[in-house]
């Protein structure tokens, strides 16, 4: 293995090998690595290929910046190679190649550039107007990177955490390390993120000296250490942010290591205060073929030296715009690699110790000058170099060019905080200003460069947060603010300069191949501002999220429209801010449904289940989904069904009453001790939006039924619509604490009277009653007598914990009547039978009660304006042109239509609510909401379905109930 | 087939019980096999809980106990604990094995069986906690016995913080309504299991509340 062993600073251990696979062939790495470390110290130098032109592409950050390195490991497309720990056999494969990375049989749309200019997706290829679609085909085609099948299931344990801080630091180098401890000092709860696997930041594989013989790296392992061991800091590394929002809310996930219980875990922090310190990253420097495997940043060639211990070419030249750049030089010229040039496109203002060290080596120097063109089909083999102006130029054969046009803030995670940027002439960057509340910016961001500076302003921010989050650091805080002001300020950086270049191979934008010619295009199409020219170039809409062209777009529309450049900001950065597995999003994936208390038991009889708003329940208890077996055997024997899901509760004191007058359009004083009484709940406009049955239990005291749907908004519902009458009633949710089982069909009777301890005969308990009584002399009931499938019905409501022991008895006890399960479906199409409707099925938000035919539940004496909806019907009530609810019954008794087919003659009139085959009547009937028109007796109504190849389905209006139109069965 | 007539608990833990009881037609598994040191996750949805709600709360003397005042704080005294809700409602639950008779005045309604009622306690509870919520059980300004409302597993519920010894260990109390049982528990048992989590019986609760500390400390 061909690496540099005896660095101090490596993050690797050279000693264990890992082997892994890339294609078909068998490599190796180490502890440590990252796939792409691994990858280039095997060799590979073409990692992928480019979304448009098929470039070929290799490491260039580092610290996944752009889609360079985006890869194919373990059949998961899209990973970022360079952020990814080395694993084991991995198996990796390069992606948007045919062939090979190497040789990739698309490599010849690098020639057709011309072809696709700005925005070239919305100008070219649309006329004549037919060729757009095949040409539209084709390009949806071909964009996206990486493929993945349909079927693919996601290995690995994918966690989730919520955890709670005062102060949270993003950035664990040595700004965000001193803001951790400044913090902690206060005794608040600290979290600290940082993306690497370790701490240390930009100090972390510098021996540049911190001071007093000092090296930084080590500085970054003294202050690690001392994070590490402060009990209320708690550190999350190699954790990405993803996003801020409100309510002072952070995302991020963290991957895991050989030790956690996860393979990656989503975070969600919620934190009194924040700090940024996420230092800088390189500002590209821009010249033809900029991309070309063999360039890479000035990080990106010392860290896979220092980090990884991979020497990271033979023969380098160096444009740069920085002292780092510089640094980087000597440090690996000093490891074995040949420098053969050090351009800076800096005149002056470099460290002159730096000059002097690479003076010792006799590397030779240029200011002024920078990177012009990079030669080499797939790989660097020269470097042309110029004076800024052009003048002069000179080439150099190479294999690697160190490419940085100097620093540039990392923005995002301020960005997505709605913090203000602003360009600052005397440092180059878009400096944040209008910070957010109690958000504190520290190190490099701030332009800052000096190491004792980044420490300083980190232990500043660190106290502010502190004090933001309720500590009392006032006099620290001043200190912190007069030791920052003793030392060096923010540097003068280098302001956006280039060589002449036509453009057209120089890459603004890696991830989605824009070029500088195509941001000229669209600036010379009108497109003045970097938020349009990004949506119409693409720039910085891939997956990097603008880490390459983020500054860089701003600086060059300023340059090219000779406009001032205070006038422009980087463009918006959005949530995801680093790619983030759906895996990530979903975690641990818990099951959050409710569930009934006889669940079990109805799974035990092949219950069919289905969600239903937040419930599992039984829709069927066969594959056949006609229900005929459950629906004849409750017409001709008896069956029994599930029903706790209804809502229920009790609304107790003494102005219970009014509460109840309020929301329901019936008169409620008339609800009788021992009788149900059946209502219905408008909103505002008319419209049903609940309805349910009220029991009085004693005086101030009832207790009432809602749908299942409606049955979480109800307190809500009741509360609004009282809040400012100040009447003292309670209410109490009795859903989950009542079970409810309803027996209907002829034969009920009979076996509700074999265990009930009451008198259940018609004339003690008749249609629409209400009694108490016991079951096996300890199961309490509350039973009533409703009428919804239109037989003989009896709905017992049961505390949860009894509901078992229950059901089992009334199985018991009904066996010698065929006692059977049914489900919602076969309830569904018995309620249909008997024109009983279910709001939000045969009801929407055009439909008032007055169209649904449930006028008759509105007591038109109560006062309007304390009837919730009253105003509203009694304003449409003589609309003629309103929707109507109508039965309709198929001529021919085929299939019926489906639920929600339209009604159309030359428009659509209406549609179709329910339909269904009726065992029971042996024809296909239904309901349906048409317009009123068309809502007569023997109307016919054309229904058309989706691909029903023009031919309708007739059916005629018809009266309803269709089954027992006098109710004689449910009375009996 | 009809099995014994009892009232039954919405959770079901996947573990075999060790010592049972019947009391007041529950049937209570005092402790399982190989609970081992916790963390432990105990069923105590047999216990009786009462709502309590009235515009005078602060007139009113729950089996003589004062309601306290400020919505969130809790009041733990002869095995019953009092949750101040809001300004109108209070939660009273019973934590020993003799419930009370509910007092006849219409503001108490009994809601033991409305929700599902878990404890869970021992060495990282919190740990488990924080994967399941973004309650912030380590606040300083939170001291136990308190309550606290919001989702736990996206399911409003009410947990009290009964004990908190670190960051990370300590004891709550939580309530959700009783159909998400089997939901939440999975959840927690899930959210659990890389800390060792058991299931454990009500003994354990019990010993727990006797000398929270030993329990923690062991």
């Amino acid at each position: 293995m061909n690496r540099l062993t005896n660095l101090p600073t490596l993050r690797i251990n050279p000693a264990e090998e890992l082997t892994f696979y890339y294609g078909r062939t068998n490599f190796s790495g180490c502890y440590g690595d990252t796939v792409a470390s691994a990858l280039y110290a095997g060799g590979v130098r073409i990692f992928s290929r480019s979304l448009k032109y098929h470039r070929p592409r290799g490491l260039y950050s580092l610290d996944g910046e752009c889609s360079n390195t985006l890869m194919t490991v373990n059949s998961i497309p899209n990973i970022r190679t360079e952020n990814t720990l080395l694993k084991p056999d991995m198996k990796v494969d390069a992606q948007n190649v045919m062939g090979s990375a190497e040789n990739d049989m698309m490599g010849f749309m690098d020639k057709l550039d011309f072809f696709m200019p700005a925005g070239f997706y919305y100008r070219i290829m649309h006329k004549p107007s037919f060729i757009w679609p095949i040409f539209m085909k084709h390009i949806r085609k071909a964009a996206g990177l990486g493929t993945i099948s349909p079927d693919f299931r996601m290995k690995g344990v994918y966690d989730e955490i919520y955890p709670v801080a005062d102060v949270c630091i993003i950035g664990g180098g040595a700004a965000g390390m001193s803001a951790a401890l400044a913090a902690a000092d206060s005794g608040k709860r600290i979290i600290l993120i940082e993306s690497r696997p370790w701490l240390g930041g930009c100090f972390d594989y510098r021996i540049h000296s911190y001071g007093k013989g000092k090296p930084l790296y080590l500085r970054a392992r003294e202050l690690a250490a001392q994070v590490e061991q402060t009990p209320n800091i708690r550190i999350f590394k190699h954790t990405f942010l993803i996003g801020a929002y409100s309510a002072n809310m952070l995302t991020a996930f963290q991957t895991g290591g050989e030790n956690d219980s996860f393979d990656e875990r989503y975070i969600e922090i919620k934190s009194e205060s924040f700090v940024v310190a996420t230092g800088c990253i390189e500002r590209p420097l821009l010249f033809e073929n900029n991309e070309r495997p063999g360039v890479m940043q000035i990080s990106c060639a010392h860290r896979l030296a220092k980090t990884y211990g991979v020497l990271p070419g033979k023969d380098a030249v160096f444009s740069v715009g920085h002292d780092t750049g510089l640094e980087a030089a000597i440090d690996l010229f000093d490891l074995g690699l040949k420098v053969s040039c050090v351009a800076d496109i800096r005149e002056d203002g470099h460290d002159q110790k730096l000059l002097e060290e690479l003076a010792e080596r006799r590397i030779p120097f240029l200011g002024g000058w920078a990177a012009a063109r990079v030669h080499g089909e797939k790989h660097v083999n020269k470097v042309t170099l110029s004076k800024l102006d052009g003048t002069i130029q000179r080439h150099f054969h190479c294999d690697l060019l160190v490419a940085s046009a100097g620093l540039t803030p990392v923005t995002a995670p301020l960005s997505l905080m709605n913090a203000g940027f602003e360009y600052d002439d005397h440092t180059g960057y878009f400096l944040p200003v209008n910070m957010p509340e109690k958000v504190f910016a520290a190190g490099r961001i701030t332009g800052l460069n000096n190491p004792s500076s980044i420490e300083a302003s980190g232990r500043l921010a660190g106290f502010m947060a502190a004090m933001a989050s309720g500590a009392s650091c006032k006099n620290e805080i001043e200190d912190a603010r007069k030791a920052l002001a003793m030392l060096p300020g923010p540097e003068r950086g280098t302001k956006f300069l280039s060589v002449p270049v036509s453009g057209r191979k120089t890459f603004i934008c890696f991830d989605e191949d824009t070029t500088i010619k195509n941001i000229r295009q669209a600036i010379d199409m009108g497109f003045d501002v970097p938020e349009l020219i990004k949506r119409f170039t693409s720039a910085g809409t891939g997956p990097g999220q603008s880490g390459i062209p983020g500054h860089n777009l701003p600086l060059c529309v300023a340059n090219y429209t000779g406009k001032c450049i205070s006038k422009f900001r980087p463009t918006t950065v959005r949530p995801p801010v680093v790619p983030t597995y759906i895996a990530t999003y979903a975690g641990r994936k818990h099951r959050m449904t409710k569930r009934t208390p006889v669940h079990d038991l109805q799974v035990k009889k092949c219950g069919v289940f289905r969600l239903m708003g937040v419930w599992e329940r039984a829709r069927y208890f066969s594959d056949d989904f006609t229900c005929r077996n459950e629906i004849l055997n409750v017409r001709n024997n008896v069956g029994m069904l599930d029903s706790s899901t209804l809502g229920k509760f009790r609304i107790h004191g003494p102005d219970a009453l009014k509460a109840l007058q309020r929301v329901y359009v019936s008169d409620m004083r008339s609800v009788r001790n021992g009788c149900i009484k059946y209502s219905a709940m408008c909103n505002d406009d008319g419209c049903v939006i609940d309805d349910g049955v009220i029991v009085r239990i004693s005086e101030n005291d009832y207790y009432f039924t809602t749908s299942t749907a409606r049955a979480g908004q109800t307190i809500e519902w009741i509360r609004y619509h009282t809040k400012y009458d100040d009447w003292d009633f309670h209410i109490v949710n009795l859903t989950d604490s009542m079970g409810v089982i309803n027996i209907s069909g002829p034969n009920s009777r009979k076996v509700l009277e074999k265990i009930a301890d009451s008198d259940l005969s018609n004339t003690a308990f008749p249609f629409g009653g209400y009694r108490e009584f016991s079951v096996a002399g300890v199961i309490p009931v509350r039973a009533m007598r409703p009428g919804f499938v239109g037989e003989l019905s009896y709905e017992l409501h049961v505390p949860s914990s009894w509901m078992q022991s229950l059901w089992e008895i009334i199985e018991s006890a009904g066996k010698e009547f065929n006692i059977g399960n049914f489900g919602v479906e076969a309830q569904n199409v018995m309620r249909m039978e008997k024109g009983h409707l279910i709001l939000g099925i045969e009801s929407e938000q055009r439909t008032n009660l007055l169209d649904l035919g449930l006028g008759f539940l509105w007591d038109r004496s109560k006062m309007e304006a304390k009837t919730v909806g009253a105003v509203a019907l009694r304003q449409a009530e003589n609309d003629s042109g309103r929707l109507k609810l109508v039965g309709i019954k198929m001529d021919d008794s085929q299939r019926p239509p489906r639920d929600g087919s339209v009604i159309v003659d030359k428009r659509i009139r209406g549609y179709v609510c329910t339909a269904r085959r009726s065992f029971s009547l042996d024809t296909v009937i239904g309901m349906a909401i048409v317009e009123s028109d068309l809502s007569n007796i023997g109307t016919e109504l054309e229904i058309f379905e989706d691909e029903c190849k023009a031919e309708l389905i007739h059916v005629r209006v018809v009266h309803m109930p269709f089954y027992d139109p006098e109710g004689k069965r449910m009375k009996m | 087939m009809i099995k014994a007539i009892q009232r039954r608990s919405p959770v079901q833990f996947d573990a075999k019980p060790l010592f049972t009881e019947m009391r007041n037609s529950w049937k209570i598994v005092l402790s399982y096999q190989d609970e081992k040191d916790g963390p432990f996750l105990v069923d105590l949805s047999h216990m009786t809980r009462w709502d309590i709600q009235d515009g005078k709360l602060d007139s009113i003397l729950p089996v003589g106990i004062e309601i306290p005042e400020t919505p969130g704080e809790c009041r733990l005294k002869n095995g019953i604990l009092i949750n101040r809700m809001n300004r109108t409602q209070a939660a009273i639950w019973h934590l020993d094995q003799n419930a009370h008779d509910m007092p006849v005045e219409s503001c108490y309604t009994d809601v033991t069986e409305a929700t599902v009622f878990l404890a869970l306690f021992g060495h990282n509870t919190f740990s488990i906690t924080e994967k399941l919520t973004s309650l912030d059980f380590g606040n300083p300004g939170i001291k136990p016995p308190s309550l606290l409302q919001g989702p736990f597993c996206n399911v409003p519920s009410q947990i009290v913080l009964m004990e908190k010894k670190d960051n990370v260990s300590g004891a709550i109390l939580l309530t959700c309504q009783r159909g998400y049982a089997h939901g939440i528990v999975s959840a927690i048992m899930d959210a659990g299991e890389e800390f060792g989590l058991r299931p454990a019986g009500e003994s354990r609760f019990l010993g727990f509340l006797a000398d929270g500390t030993s329990v923690l400390a062991s």
